[in-house]
């Protein structure tokens, strides 16, 4: 190296280290900024991305206007941007600024309108069905308690649907019926921003055990557009599945492999999908407690639900065989049957999509059983499930992210990135193309 | 030997060496070439597919766009409440356009429908023929009665 390179390198550092804060505040101004125009301008409601809701956010009302897919999907590149931003330049991220950002879009998603689902009407209504109405949500769909103030809100695909969530998941939303449609909103609303904070400080704690940058992890995580709009926007049970999944990631760098095997169970007696982990926790740690810890969880759990909701409330399976048979225009194997000139998927499709999965799984426990990282294992496992289901939802691709962070296996977080990248460029065809 | 090493594990140290769990997983750049490889082309198809589905939902967006204004332009109505049907029978460029024939909440009056077809040409399709329907009914055969253009020769009405 040349005397004036020597001299330049130290100079460009201190220009590199100058520059990079001052970009990710601007990248952290875009997310706020981005998020505040979604809410501010979904608060006036009457749009197609703001479902029909009780009146949650009265006083923002008169800011902005009308949401329109236009101004969302530009909201959302831009958001999108600067989370790519924040993510190259997480190490010039302070904890401080980190968590502040984090908190502020959490505030700001908080104090506004339900988003871009009506999952959570669905969830408040199975609730009132069991405490206000007497009916098990495990045998019955809404459309039976059509008199009752929530039914209205409740999206008109799901109005015959019984739910379809754990039983664990059913008794914590019992106590919301209580207090009443909106009050039951703010109640979901907060229990997924406790849920999201609880992911978040774990994914720090495992990224910690892990020797990985927790600010970079939560940064990717809690930062994530996907996470921040779609997720928290609708209050989706998921983020209580995701704490509990990471939960049980904790206990099992603690050494507390029992507890962390009862913690996947008790997530999967939430939402079934994380159930996913608990094999390949138990090929990396071959523990006696794990499998004790899971199976007398079930039982548990079964019992309590079969006490409670009786057979049905046990039958998570059937639920399940019955969301697998859905079909999302943003599903990847739509998107896979439209390329190949077909006008979507088939029966045999699902089967092969199966069998795919199938095969995917067994290669990632043979990996496993010989030493590779279960925690990217899991991820990979969570990512093949959304990318082979024929159902996509935003907030599916959102399951393995709190893995990836924490990976071994770098790869998971990029494939992770760049399917959501791909899901959020699905949406835009409104922008090229507006509906009059 | 571990101390603390389990029956269990005692059992698995029995195991060909292939077979056995490890720990830690032994380097494999071969295979990490081959998984990234796998990796790579499963992303370019998710993207490609990604891709042409944004286009083709342009073009349909686009079409239903000339759709509803040709439908406008031949009623002499701009009504805002107007619906368009795609052939989901046959996977067509050929869409179904009704609306009401006087001011009224959307459906509630006698509905004119038109069919689309062609390419579109100034912000506009060519309608070749269409139908009417009752109040009240949605587009269904049964339904619909004096039919004309192409579709009378079609046989697109029952009456």
């Amino acid at each position: 190296m040349s005397v004036a390179a020597q001299s330049e390198a130290p100079l460009t550092r201190t220009r590199s280290a100058n520059w990079a804060p001052a970009l990710a505040a601007a990248c952290a101004l875009v997310l706020v900024a981005a998020t505040a125009e979604i809410v501010l301008d979904g608060a006036l409601g009457h749009s197609i991305l703001i479902p029909k809701s009780p009146q949650l956010a009265g006083w923002l009302q008169g800011i902005g206007e009308r949401l329109g897919y236009r101004v969302f999907l530009i909201a959302l590149l831009a958001f999108s941007a600067g989370y790519a931003g924040l993510a190259l330049l997480s190490r010039s991220v302070s904890k401080r600024w980190a968590i502040a950002l984090i908190a502020t879009l959490h505030a700001i998603v908080f104090v506004g309108p339900i988003l871009l689902s009506t999952d959570v009407f669905s969830y408040i209504a199975y609730a009132r069905m069991g405490v206000e109405h007497g009916l098990n949500p495990y045998t019955h769909g809404p459309a039976s308690i059509v008199h009752d103030p929530i039914y209205h809100y409740v999206g008109q695909s799901w109005k015959k649907t019984e739910t379809a969530y754990g039983p664990i998941y059913t008794l914590l939303s019992y106590p919301f019926a209580l207090l009443g449609v909106t009050g039951a909103v703010w109640g979901m609303k907060a229990l997924a921003m406790i849920a999201s904070a609880l992911t978040l400080l774990l994914t720090w704690r495992c990224a910690l055990a892990r020797g990985r940058d927790p600010v970079a992890a939560i940064v990717l995580v809690g930062a994530n557009p996907l996470y921040v709009i779609y997720a928290l926007g609708g209050a989706h049970n998921d983020l209580i599945m995701m704490a509990l999944m990471m939960a049980a990631v904790a206990l099992t760098f603690s050494r507390r492999d029992g507890a962390a095997a009862a913690t996947v169970v008790v997530g999967a007696l939430v939402k079934a999908t994380v159930a996913a982990l608990l094999p390949f926790m138990i090929l990396a740690k071959r523990s006696r407690a794990q499998v004790l810890g899971a199976l007398g969880t079930l039982l548990l759990g079964a019992l309590l639900a079969f006490a409670v909701f009786g057979i049905d409330g046990v039958n998570i399976v059937a639920a399940l065989n019955r969301d697998a048979a859905l079909v999302s225009s943003d599903s990847f194997a739509t998107e896979i049957a439209h390329l190949f000139g077909k006008p979507g998927v088939f029966p045999i499709d699902h089967d092969l999509l199966k069998a795919l999965l199938v095969v995917i799984v067994l290669h990632l426990l043979w990996r496993t059983w010989r030493g590779y990282d279960w925690v990217a294992a899991s991820g990979w496992a969570l990512l093949a499930i959304s990318v082979t289901s024929t159902w996509l939802l935003a907030w599916y691709i959102l399951w393995p992210l709190p893995l990836a962070a924490i990976s071994r296996d770098r790869r998971l977080l990029a494939a992770t990135l760049a399917l959501q990248g791909l899901f959020i460029v699905h949406q835009l065809t409104p922008l090229f193309a507006p509906v009059a | 030997m571990s101390a603390r090493e389990t029956p269990f594990e005692q059992r698995l140290r029995g195991l060909p060496p292939r077979l056995r769990p490890l720990a830690e997983e032994l380097p494999g750049p071969r295979r990490w070439r081959i998984e990234t490889a796998a990796l790579v082309l499963v992303g370019l198809l998710l993207a490609i597919a990604t891709v042409n589905d944004v286009v083709l939902g342009t073009h349909v967006n686009h079409r239903l766009v000339a759709d509803l204004h040709t439908w406008r332009v031949y009623t002499g109505h701009d009504y805002k409440n107007v619906s368009t049907e795609q052939d989901v029978e046959h996977f067509t460029t050929t869409d179904v356009v009704c609306g009401n024939t006087t001011p009224g909440p959307p459906k509630e009056r006698t509905q004119i429908c038109l069919q689309m077809t062609g390419p579109v040409v100034d912000g506009r399709r060519a309608a070749r023929g269409g139908w009417y329907l009752p109040a009240k009914r949605e587009d269904l055969y049964r339904y619909r009665y004096a039919c004309f253009g192409t579709t009378k020769a079609e046989g697109a009405c029952p009456r």
